[in-house]
């Protein structure tokens, strides 16, 4: 077993073609990653000593028991190959805000929002986005190596990324299924598994759970409730929406359930079988029509934001424009909007037709163009006026982008135009939200709306006694998935039951690629190797989840009818499987492994 | 769930306390506290306010603190874990189901009751001296906590340690207490751990005070044991914080006994009344002159 990682599952034929891609995509970047390296080595005086490596994680009994356990399984094994290795705790939003904004990290163990379309992955993996604060690319990857001898398709990592968005149907799924290959050799982050989506909802008050996905506004849209029922009595593990509810926040939230549901999007997410075309139905838009890349959209009309301004075609424009830059032009650079960033860039320009129709050009596909169509549409005269408050004086104005008081502002109260509206809060304790009777969903046939008065999100301290206090009668649905531990605690006498929905978002494990040793793909491959997936869904998940080699949904992930390999996890990972079994780490293995590419000191510790 | 949960706190302590006073105070003493409450009260009303304004502020900063805290404050966990590893982790060699009911009772009925008993003890002695001791000591306590969650964040072992605690953590077995923990404190102040630095500071008292309160004081001492040990089998502190929290303690109960009787308040009240008189005499007597 002292082979490099993706030497150790080779068939009989010889070196395969994975295998010289390999060599070869690594090799390079490991060659151009070196001049990084002796930079870093210059600044860093520890450079000689041994390599010591911190782990953030969320607090593993109060905010995230299956992450903070990962974390531990990682420094344990990182122990045991001589790794000094500690774990690090963050409350939610200062782990987003070291991890996204400050890259004041080694390691962290996280649960990446995703998306249904593996698109996400040019956000969070292209190099244009190394220098950004946010969500994208807080791994500050860049793969420099060109590799025009062989055999991807694309000669660069960022050119995968980029090619997925332009092609389509058969094209786009070999186009993703190498994308993912050349990511699975690179290990940016080490994705661990997919973690089943289960909710607890109360069956008395009200019905029609399943109608929707529970993590996006249809969800709470259309619930049939029982006689004089007036409220919507949700729970959250989290109390950061009750201190906010900016949509630009980076911090504030990893998935925007709630942002949801102050905001209209021109589209919205709908679950649908896996055969259909797209996931999106028309929302604030009320039809849209592709001609090549251009698209064609009508908007409901007569909509308003919460405060009775009107909301127009406008509206829209400018909230991509001001996504793109959120100020608007009054600085000498863009200063691009924490979050949507890849959305947003899908879109090249803009026309309004009239108050209600506008035409948007895409410099990608249509399928990868309409995932633009899911922000929030901001209402500029806020958002413009706020932007005019902050330009003061002639002075020169450039406010640090990802983390200007524009964006990181709590926006309280906020102004959408959606189905529910602000109505109250208490910090830490509850949200309330109430009905918009003005929304365009209220009285139709058509679309779901809201059917009661009021939504009420209260902060409770954990998965047990949500469960606990949702089968007494104390409240109606949780909003946050159930953690596994406590799903034994959920009794069939009770009149509960137990919601599931379609799950994209995973557990990964993010590296700073800026840093020594994770700069070196190799190290990142052989820290994967660490990492037993199998053993964590089944112990840690009690099998609720689903390991994965490439974090994307079942049938995006390359079979063997792919032209390139597999990547489907068939009892271990096919590209870094785990160097022991049921969790126990063969030690001398991995050892042997870290051993290739550094050096151990007479005690038996890693050196750097 | 809260209140009926406050509601079974209540009424246990209450049981508890009318036990243990007829135990350990005995019927004159009571007797003679309800003569006299008011004298008594009047003696130590600076003592009183003072511990009434400190609690007030721990209520406040439980807010506002969050956001100081998050600005000022040094995280600690990994220094914490790096310096101690997996010390508390000891404690599960005597982990069984028995053991989590009589910790977890300890934790929060135990330890209501440990606070207040003393209180009322030393209420009942005619000598007010302990009684005003106590409370400053426990302003103290708080107050030095309060700044010390403030300057440094750090979670307990229960947020590391997940797999391994799983049987003993407090709010598995119990996840109502959660409501009431939350309540009363914020999960990133485990630095000194305050169950353990109040209960010190009670079986201290209750040792200087053996004398008169022969009985009170192995229940105290037994009593305060175990909350310290309870602190670290539910995962809640690390050894660190408990010892933290016994030295916290130590300096507590030392300046309680320097700062009590040292100034009278109404002793002080009259010398300002004093220096206003003369200030007033002064400016009178100028102003005639420049007449």
């Amino acid at each position: 077993m002292n082979s490099p990682p993706d030497e150790s599952d080779e068939s009989a034929e010889g070196i395969s073609r994975r295998a010289m891609l390999a060599a070869g995509a690594t090799g390079l970047s490991v060659g151009a990653s070196g001049c990084i390296n002796r930079v870093q080595s210059v600044v860093d005086p520890d450079s000689s000593t041994g390599m010591a490596v911190s782990i953030l994680t969320l607090p593993g009994a109060d905010g995230d028991r299956e992450g903070a356990q990962i974390a531990r399984h990682l420094e344990e094994n990182l122990r045991s190959v001589g790794v000094n290795a500690t774990i690090n705790t963050r409350s939610r939003s200062e782990l987003l805000k070291t991890v996204l904004l400050e890259q004041d990290f080694d390691i962290y163990v996280g649960r990446h929002p995703a998306d249904f379309n593996p698109d996400f992955l040019y956000e969070a993996l292209h190099s244009t986005y190394a220098y950004e604060s946010g969500w994208q690319n807080p791994f500050k990857f860049m793969d420099p190596s060109f590799d025009g001898e062989v055999r991807f398709m694309d000669p660069s990592f960022d050119g995968a990324l980029e090619r997925q968005r332009t092609v389509e149907g058969a094209e786009r799924e070999e186009a993703i299924a190498e994308l993912l290959w050349r990511f699975a050799l690179n290990q940016p982050f080490i994705p661990v598994c997919i973690p089943n989506e289960y909710r607890l909802v109360q069956t008395d008050r009200f019905s029609g759970w399943e109608d929707g996905h529970l993590a996006t506004r249809l969800g709470y849209l259309g619930l049939e409730p029982a006689a004089n029922v007036e409220q919507l009595h949700a729970l959250i593990t989290d109390a950061r929406p009750t201190r906010n509810l900016n949509p630009l926040s980076a911090t504030a939230r990893e998935r925007g359930t709630i942002t949801d549901l102050l905001y209209d999007s021109l589209a919205t997410y709908e679950e649908t079988d896996d055969d259909s075309e797209s996931n999106l139905r028309p929302w604030l838009a009320a039809d849209w029509d592709w001609d090549g890349s251009t698209a064609t959209i009508e908007l409901r009309e007569d909509c308003t934001f919460h405060n009775g301004d009107p909301l127009t075609a406008q509206d829209v424009k400018f909230t991509y424009r001001f996504l793109a830059d959120t100020t608007l032009g009054r600085a000498p650079e863009a200063s691009p909007a924490p979050r949507y960033r890849g959305q947003v860039a899908a879109i090249d320009s803009i026309t309004v037709e009239d108050d209600y129709r506008l035409t948007i050009s895409a410099s990608t596909s249509p399928e990868v163009g309409e995932r633009a169509f899911t922000v929030p549409i901001l209402p500029r005269r806020i958002w413009s006026e706020r932007v005019d408050r902050r330009v003061t004086g002639n002075d020169e104005f450039s406010p640090p982008q990802g983390t200007w008081s524009l964006v990181t502002a709590n926006n309280i109260p906020p102004v959408g135009s959606g189905p529910f509206q602000f109505a109250d809060r208490s910090e830490g304790e509850f949200l309330l939200l109430e009905r918009f009777e003005d929304h365009f969903s209220v009285g139709t046939d058509d679309v779901p709306e809201p059917t009661v008065p009021e939504l009420r999100l209260e902060v409770d301290p954990g998965t047990a006694s949500s469960i606990d206090r949702i089968a007494s009668g104390g409240a109606d649905m949780t909003t946050a998935r159930l953690e596994t531990y406590a799903l034994g605690g959920i009794s069939d006498d009770d009149p509960v039951e137990r919601v599931e929905d379609t799950s994209w978002t995973f557990y990964h494990i993010g590296f700073n690629t800026l840093k020594e040793p994770f700069s070196n793909p190799r190290f990142r491959r052989a820290v994967a190797r660490l990492v037993d997936k199998g053993w964590i869904t089944e112990t840690i998940f009690n099998g609720h989840a689903r390991p994965v080699a490439a974090p994307v949904a079942e049938k995006w992930t390359p079979d063997s009818d792919s032209e390139i390999d597999s990547l489907v996890w068939e009892d271990k990972d096919p590209v870094t499987p785990f160097l022991g079994t049921d969790g126990e780490l063969d030690v001398k293995d991995a050892r042997d492994l870290f051993a290739e590419d550094y050096e151990y000191d007479d005690s038996g510790n890693l050196l750097r | 769930m809260l209140t009926q949960l406050l509601l079974q706190v209540v009424v246990a302590v209450s049981i508890l306390l009318s036990v243990a006073l007829a135990g350990v105070v005995g019927r004159d003493r009571l007797s003679l506290l309800r003569e006299e409450w008011r004298s008594r009260l009047r003696t130590s009303a600076p003592a009183i306010a003072l511990l009434l304004a400190i609690l007030l502020l721990n209520r406040i900063m439980r807010q506002q603190g969050r956001s100081l805290s998050q600005d000022y404050g040094i995280h600690m966990t990994e220094v914490f874990y790096t310096i101690e590893g997996e010390f508390v982790l000891l404690f599960q060699a005597i982990a069984s189901p028995e053991a989590n009911t009589y910790f977890s009772i300890s934790y929060v009925y135990g330890y209501v009751f440990l606070l207040i008993f003393p209180v009322v003890a030393y209420a009942a002695r005619s000598k007010t001296i302990d009684f005003r001791r106590l409370l400053i000591a426990y302003s103290l306590n708080y107050a030095i906590g309060l700044v010390f969650y403030i300057l440094f964040i750090a979670y307990g072992p229960r947020n590391v340690f997940v797999e391994e605690l799983t049987q003993t953590m407090l709010y598995d077995n119990s996840p109502q207490y959660k409501y009431l923990t939350t309540e009363v404190n914020r999960n990133t102040n485990v630095f000194p751990s305050l169950h353990t630095s109040l209960s010190a500071t009670v079986a201290t008292f209750a040792y200087q005070t053996r004398s008169t309160y022969p009985r009170w004081f192995p229940i105290a001492v037994c009593l305060s044991i175990s909350i310290m040990i309870s602190t670290m089998y539910l995962g809640i502190h690390w050894g660190i914080d408990v010892l933290a929290g016994l030295a916290l303690a130590g300096f507590c109960v030392s300046l309680s006994t320097y700062l009590v009787d040292r100034w009278s308040l109404t002793a002080i009240l009259e010398q300002v009344r004093k220096r206003l008189h003369e200030y007033r005499d002064t400016v009178t007597t100028a102003s005639q002159e420049n007449s």
